[in-house]
């Protein structure tokens, strides 16, 4: 629990403009491969601190004499003004319980067997690590605030290789299961990933229609993610003509947990709404800066770093989607972007994207040949405003977040 | 008190049975401290102090690792004892005694506040930089080997800088990591008066293949990715596993692994299984030469000290640490010439290999188009890709003189565990390489 004689101390540095945060976890890792398999426990704690002393210090450790150490040096060095935000201050208890937490469960061998019978034998699970893990988050506050929130999570990185002849391919997926393990999902995802690079020929048109499998549009989404979050947004963005009609993105960290790493409550909200771009995220400082609210999305991705404002899980809307082979159907001739073989590029202030990728052709409607590799790039504006279908399959993918996307359909690019 | 090795020793002892279990524990205490600058202003102090434990043991194929933080003796019995129950779950953790928090730091962090601001003033005086001092102290007590401590202080500024451009002002990245000596500051003078250096307006790069002359110590990146990712233990599906001693490349090139170089970002004096390194040649006079080892991968030589942890929270994996590349007789203006026509790289940000396809690729903020031999429009930025095998077999039988250090190359990241890497090598030239804008 986070005592007192630490809130007096900050109290004393910083009277009215103070935070502390908490963090203890559990985690339990099986890491596995065809000739190894190795164990990971850890149990994790980490303290951190957040002041205004003539402009913002931070200080994090892994225990509370090492917090208050870390403090005292914080405070000798300079900081530039910045006032403080405005703190929440209710109070908040959520499920208090510190349950153990079970091993990760035992997924290698049928995920393998799924990935050999998907690929046809050409492709292997070569590593699955699995992680199992809880945590509890407490977060006290000048204002008042005291917030305890526990969360559980069941995540890995899986590995799978494709060879044919003399040729070979790697393919990576990270996943995060909100419920059940999605085993023949992830199976797909590392058979063709491991796979379709090997084809031996490449795209057979330059210009087409372009089909996103979600998993290429959760990376397409989480790389424009910072626009959100923009102080200043670029030049070429127009908030009434953002993207295409169709095209509907909210945030909505609920489910997840009661508030954000600053304390605010979640709460849904509408980013993008037919096109519109109608709101941005904001966390205390950001809100400060613009003379608004907090929408609760200060993130904490560890301890270590300071609360900034970020998405929590930011989705397509799909509710007014078309079925995936009705998507299909309408492509005359396309490419369907199944796995990315590089990350996402994009230039948020040139108005620049590059995806490259590997997938299917697309003729008449209906998937005719594999394509090694492609590479389509442009303008992100006019990638926004070519989005002509939004599919119902929406699925989710750590970004680290939960990014959740379904298939697109961008209905003009040029191919490379 | 700090508990002393011999108690950690026999407290691993019921731990390593049978012949041939490994089994030791691991303490790592860092304290980081980071202050941003804005126009040689600083700001938004943060200092992160840490202590963490982890016991491991190996038998066969099969390792077990048990972290918990803190670095008393509390944490090591309990990290100890969650190996010891087979179920793999600790007993609930007792009420935990105080751990000793560290000394108070010198006075070195607030020294390097006052030495950056006019450095940065006088060199560069509008950017936004990223200023780091990582100081970690590691400490491995192995069952049934001596115990081995060490430490680091890693030094870190990365960000962008508004320069002049000869027509008008324009953003450049920077990036420059070194352990902290008596020289670092002179070297990070120098380092952006280079950087900052008036430059034509850069065209698209533009998608073709081409040669490409890595100068100024980017080769080095270049052989961190294509030899010390792919001659790193358990890297079977690397190109080069099968090709022990097999000729790959020409003669003139010598590539070796040297953690022992202090004074280079990657350097240790004891690796995070307590072994003592050697530096490895990764490629003898163009033959593939030996591996990175560790303890799991050593066999009859014994590890060579390259296993390597991110932090106490992971196990040890074989990793490289020094690239260094040594150095031919041409000069700079030799190799230009003999490019022909190309690209010069004098910068690259960051880089990545697939071991499985061979396939590489590094990213450049900017270069300079050669043609005929002379230098010409400034290009970038953009990415370098190839393939392993082609791209060794590619390169040209003259290597530089002068060997620069990679100041730019300073992390590197294998199955989400980051180290602190680096590597000096003269310039180099690699025919057949594809260039892509970015």
């Amino acid at each position: 629990m986070i005592d007192g004689e630490l809130e007096g101390e900050l109290e004393r540095r910083s009277p009215g403009a103070w935070e502390l945060y908490r963090k203890t976890a559990e985690t339990r890792e099986l890491d596995v491969s065809a000739a190894a398999r190795g164990e990971i426990w850890r149990r994790e704690e980490g303290w951190a601190a957040r002041w205004w002393d003539g402009g913002l210090r931070f200080a994090s450790a892994s225990d509370r004499e090492r917090l208050a150490s870390a403090i005292a040096l914080a405070a000798r060095l300079p900081a530039r003004e910045e006032a403080p935000p405005s703190f929440p201050g209710r109070e908040v208890q959520r499920d208090d319980s510190a349950d153990a937490v079970d091993a990760a469960p035992e997924l290698f061998a049928p995920l393998s067997q799924l990935v050999s019978e998907k690929s046809r034998g050409e492709a292997t699970l070569a590593s699955l690590t699995v992680r199992r893990g809880r945590a509890v988050e407490e977060i006290r506050n000048a204002a008042g605030l005291s917030v305890r929130m526990a969360s559980s999570r069941l995540d890995g990185v899986a590995r799978a290789l494709g060879r044919r002849g003399s040729r070979g391919c790697e393919r990576r997926s990270v996943f995060r299961w909100d419920a059940e393990p999605d085993l023949p999902g992830l199976a797909g995802r590392l058979a063709d990933g491991a796979t379709l690079p090997l084809a031996t020929r490449g795209l057979p048109f330059a210009r087409g229609a372009w089909l996103l499998d979600p998993g290429v549009s959760a990376a397409m989404l989480a790389a424009l993610a910072p626009l959100f979050a923009a102080d200043n947004l670029p030049r070429w963005l127009k908030r009434g003509e953002a993207a295409s009609r169709r095209v509907t993105i909210a945030d909505d960290a609920s489910a997840d947990a009661p508030c954000d790493g600053e304390g605010t409550a979640t709460h849904r909200i509408l980013l993008v709404e037919e096109g519109a771009l109608v709101s941005r995220i904001h966390d205390l400082r950001s809100a400060a800066r613009a003379a608004a609210h907090s929408t609760g999305h200060g993130v904490r991705p560890s301890y270590r770093t300071p609360p900034r404002p970020g998405p929590r899980r930011l989705f397509f809307e799909t509710a007014r989607g078309v079925a995936p082979p009705e998507l299909l159907a309408g492509v005359g001739r396309g490419v369907f972007a199944r796995a990315l073989t590089a990350p996402v590029a994009v230039d948020l202030e040139g108005d620049r994207f590059s995806v490259e990728f590997t997938g299917v052709v697309i003729l008449g409607g209906r998937a005719s040949e594999p394509v090694a590799g492609g590479r389509v790039s442009g303008r992100i504006s006019e990638f926004l405003a070519r989005i002509a279908g939004v599919a119902t399959d929406r699925q989710f993918f750590p970004m680290p977040y939960p990014v959740g996307a379904p298939t697109l359909y961008v209905e003009r690019v040029n191919f490379e | 008190m700090e508990v002393d090795d011999a108690a950690i020793a026999r407290w691993l002892d019921p731990l390593a049975t049978t012949r041939g279990d490994a089994a030791d524990v691991f303490v790592e205490t860092r304290r980081q401290t980071v202050v941003e600058w804005r126009d040689a202003l600083p700001g938004e102090p943060r200092v992160s102090v840490e202590a963490g434990v982890s016991a491991r043991h190996r038998r066969g194929g099969r390792e077990r690792l048990a972290f918990v933080s803190g670095a008393g003796e509390t944490s090591i019995r309990q990290a100890i004892r969650a190996l010891q129950n087979p179920s793999g779950r600790p007993a609930p953790p007792g009420p935990k005694a105080a751990d000793r928090a560290e000394a108070e730091p010198d006075s070195s962090v607030e020294r390097w506040t006052r030495r950056l601001a006019p450095v940065l003033e006088r060199h560069a005086p509008r950017h936004r930089f990223r200023w780091s001092l990582d100081e970690i102290t590691r400490r491995v007590v192995p069952a049934g080997s001596s115990p081995a401590r060490s430490s680091r202080r890693l030094f870190s500024l990365e960000g962008t800088f508004t320069a002049a451009s000869r027509r008008g002002d324009e953003i450049r990245s920077f990036s420059f990591h070194a352990p902290e000596a008596d020289g670092t500051a002179d070297e990070l003078r120098q380092a952006l008066t280079h950087a900052a250096v008036a430059r034509e307006r850069p065209i698209p790069a533009g998608d073709a293949g081409g040669d490409v002359l890595f100068a100024r110590g980017t080769a080095a990146f270049l052989f961190h990715e294509i030899l010390s990712h792919a001659l790193e233990a358990g890297a079977e599906e690397s190109p080069l596993s099968m090709l022990a001693a097999a000729k790959v490349s020409v003669p003139d090139l010598d590539v070796r692994d040297d953690p022992t170089r202090l004074d280079l970002f990657g350097g240790y004096e004891r690796d995070d299984e307590g072994t003592r390194p050697r530096a490895v040649k990764l490629l003898d006079a163009g033959r593939v030469g030996g591996r990175l080892t560790d303890r799991a991968h050593g066999e009859a030589r014994g590890s060579s000290g390259h296993g390597r942890r991110s932090g106490p929270g992971d196990p040890p994996l074989a990793r490289g640490s020094n690239t260094l590349v040594s150095a031919g007789a041409a000069t700079s203006e030799d190799m230009t010439r003999r490019l022909g026509s190309g690209l010069r790289i004098d910068e690259v940000d960051s880089g990545a290999v697939e071991l499985s396809s061979g396939r590489f690729r590094l990213q450049f903020p900017r270069a300079r188009r050669v043609r005929r031999g002379r230098l010409a429009e400034e290009i970038g930025p953009g990415s370098i890709a190839g393939e392993i095998l082609a791209a060794l077999s590619a390169v040209e039988p003259v290597i530089g003189r002068d060997v620069h250090v990679c100041r730019s190359l300073g992390w590197c990241s294998r199955a989400g565990q980051v180290v602190a890497v680096q590597g000096e090598a003269p310039d180099v030239i690699v025919r057949r390489l594809a260039v892509r804008d970015r």
